[in-house]
């Protein structure tokens, strides 16, 4: 059903070219890069493809859902992100868009972002900054899940020195840490300043999902539908298509004249 | 014609005649589709609830519905032979009844030793025990909640117990001999199973998203899925050399529910507990000395982000499917615990409702209703091998019949729809052919 993309050595020049052609991908087309072969070649495309924003500061984030609909055995998926996890090339955030989104960050992105984000914090008097230090070093460094305990935040960041409770709301308030509604002794790790983000995110998959149902038969050509442009969402085109078409919202066929993208029903 | 070669190589002894059997049933298992031979005549007039084939003689199927109406039904002998076999209700016990259910009736399973008895449960907080040749209720058991579901273990020889999985906060387990309620265990629950490897192990899913293992001889659960612990696949088989190691390994582990059965294991009945250094102990203000089984019920790990609405153990009792509420479809490995992270392509599942799905016996399918298909996975890789559309409405339970490989689902669209092999066209018998030619008449 979906092309996959040619071995080697050619993907190896159309990722440099992907890699020098930053905004939106315009010179790329979805079509001929919807399949790869491995998850973390797949990873590395698709951060290299993140779309500019130039009034957020954000590192380029992947979700799981996208993953799913660039290769094509998600059992292999799932198990190669595991190892990945496991090597600490990555994390898992859980999102609070959906049931089940999950968003993947690289390590290094990751603490690039904490960075941006205390510096920008800095300049306010009275608060203690060491506490991020000591995030970064004894919390990301032994908890490779997407959720934490109250009581292993505290032991865990006690390590670096002493630890209060305004070291805590600091990290609530950075975006480092959001509670969980079930339990309230646990928490959530979340990427900081991702809001705007994560809100243009759900806008956008109502849009794409509504642009396709007004049609008559609910069905685009995957090159044209690729040009539009999003009025509420940030994010490009290509990256929305990758997420519906991994949650299973839309589906690809393949016709004579090329992908088709339809709503799918059950 | 690929038979008649099995069939002569089984004959001149290349091929043993348990791969003859197996290779004959698979082969028939991955041809299912709708049924054009055999046809069940539902008489429900509400959603059909959960559908049970009793394990003796795989013989009669046992329907419940929402309209507090059970049916069962003869499979081997239907009562209109041509064109096609037609099975109707050997009796049905409706609103009418005297001592019918007043609400939904939420399953209905048989007396696993034969089918003289059945149990049935219901929205109405009561779990009935019926005669099944008069018709009557022999016992009658009230529970404080409605009950989603009710279990029988299909191994046990020391007990006749019924474990019942209510809105309430506790899973019951109710005595047929007695009559009386043997246990209770703590958990809010939607779907309770017996496993398939031990008479004493109850499996229960929480509407919390929590899977928990149950052993009934004492109180407090000994394992609680987590589905951040994962395996990637199957375990590989434990060598001798490499026991220690791996016992070692378990027990660095960072996982604070694996900590807490190792500590049941090791503190025997006494009452202090060695807590390994570095581990937190439970929470400051409840410093008091619990039971070792009962450190469970602090143990809050998920194995779903939402409800646990469907649980199946395989035949041999290794593997646990479970649906949630999240969608997702999770395989797990009974004896480690952990997640085998197989990635189920399912799209939607139906949240409010407990879900029926079924295995082949050898585990090598797995039938799952998504609304209103029924998608085949295979087990281990997880890809979608057939989609069986048929329902107008959503799927509630699946049954599968290994002895003729045929599947029963039952759905909110009162029908109870028969997947069976397809039948090949030397089979058909219509009389010669009509003469093509002949069109001008």
């Amino acid at each position: 059903m979906e092309e996959k993309v040619p071995e080697c050595s050619s993907k190896g020049t159309k990722r440099r070219r992907d890699e020098e052609d930053s905004d939106g991908g315009n010179g790329v087309s979805l079509e001929d890069h919807l399949t790869f072969s491995d998850t973390l070649v797949a990873l590395r495309i698709m951060r290299a493809q993140f779309p500019h924003i130039h009034k957020g500061s954000v590192e380029p984030f992947i979700l799981k859902s996208q993953l799913y609909s660039s290769v094509k055995d998600r059992t292999q998926v799932d198990r190669e992100l595991e190892s990945l996890r496991r090597d600490k090339v990555l994390r898992l955030f859980k999102l609070n868009t959906g049931q089940d989104d999950h968003g993947i960050m690289f390590l290094d992105d990751y603490l690039n972002q904490i960075d941006r984000v205390v510096k920008r914090m800095e300049g306010k008097k009275g608060e203690e900054y060491e506490v991020f230090g000591w995030f970064k070093t004894h919390v990301l460094d032994s908890k490779l899940e997407t959720g934490i305990e109250h009581q292993d935040l505290c032991s865990l960041l006690s390590l670096g020195g002493k630890v209060k409770d305004n070291h805590i709301s600091l990290l609530i308030n950075a975006g480092l840490l959001t509670r969980q509604l079930i339990d309230p002794n646990k928490y959530w790790f979340a990427i900081p300043n991702i809001g705007a983000l994560l809100k243009g995110l759900v806008q956008g998959r109502n849009e794409v999902i509504s642009l396709l149902s007004r049609r008559r038969y609910k069905e685009m050509m995957l090159a044209t539908l690729e040009k539009k442009r999003l009025r509420m969402s940030s994010l490009d085109m290509r990256f929305h298509l990758r997420d519906l078409i991994g949650s299973g919202h839309l589906r690809t066929d393949q016709t004579p004249t090329g992908l088709v993208i339809r709503v799918s029903k059950d | 014609m690929h038979v008649w070669k099995e069939i002569r190589d089984r004959e001149g002894g290349k091929v043993h005649s348990h791969c003859f059997a197996k290779r004959i049933k698979s082969n028939r298992i991955s041809q299912l589709e709708l049924s054009n031979q055999k046809d069940i005549v539902s008489p429900h007039k509400g959603a059909i609830n959960s559908l049970q084939i009793d394990s003796t003689e795989g013989r009669y199927l046992l329907s419940a519905a929402s309209d507090a109406s059970v049916a069962v039904f003869d499979l081997q002998r239907p009562a209109v032979y041509q064109p096609i076999s037609k099975h109707s209700s050997l009796f049905l016990l409706d609103k009418h009844h005297r001592h019918a259910h007043k609400f939904s009736v939420s399953s209905a399973i048989w007396y696993p030793i034969d089918t003289g008895l059945f149990v049935t449960a219901s929205y109405d907080h009561h779990i009935n025990v019926w005669d099944t040749n008069t018709i009557q209720v022999v016992v009658n058991f009230k529970m404080p909640g409605k009950v989603h579901r009710a279990a029988m273990s299909n191994l046990s020889t020391s007990h006749m117990l019924i474990a019942a999985a209510t809105e309430d906060v506790q899973v019951r387990l109710c005595d047929i001999a007695s009559g009386a309620f043997a246990h209770t265990l703590l958990d809010g629950v939607m779907t309770v199973e017996w496993s398939n490897s031990s008479e004493w192990v109850l499996v229960t899913g929480g509407c919390d998203g929590a899977i928990r293992f149950w052993d009934i001889r004492r109180a407090g659960c000994f394992l609680v899925l987590d589905q951040s612990r994962t395996q990637l696949g199957r375990r590989p088989p434990v060598l001798k050399g490499s026991m220690m190691t791996k016992s070692k390994a378990l027990s660095l582990q960072d996982s604070s529910t694996k900590s807490r059965a190792a500590q049941k294991k090791h503190a025997n009945g006494s009452g202090s507990k060695q807590l390994p250094i570095g581990r937190v102990p439970s929470k400051g203000p409840m410093k008091q000395r619990l039971h070792p089984g009962m450190l469970s019920t602090q143990d809050r790990a998920t194995a779903h982000y939402g409800a646990v609405t469907g649980l199946k153990v395989t035949e041999d009792g290794m593997y646990l499917l479970s649906a949630g509420s999240d969608s997702r479809l999770r395989l797990w490995d009974v004896q480690s615990g952990c997640d085998t992270l197989v990635n189920f392509e399912t799209v939607r599942l139906q949240i409010n409702k407990p879900l029926q799905f079924a295995t082949t016996q050898d585990a090598t399918l797995v039938f799952v209703p998504c609304m209103r298909s029924v998608k085949a996975f295979d087990m281990w890789s997880g890809n979608m091998k057939s989609i069986l559309r048929g329902h107008y409405e959503c799927v509630n339970s699946c049954w599968f019949n290994q002895q003729d490989q045929e599947l029963y689902t039952g759905g909110n669209d009162r029908q109870i729809l028969v997947w069976a092999p397809a039948r090949s066209i030397a089979d058909e018998m219509d009389g010669p052919a009509e003469d093509q030619d002949n069109w001008s008449s």
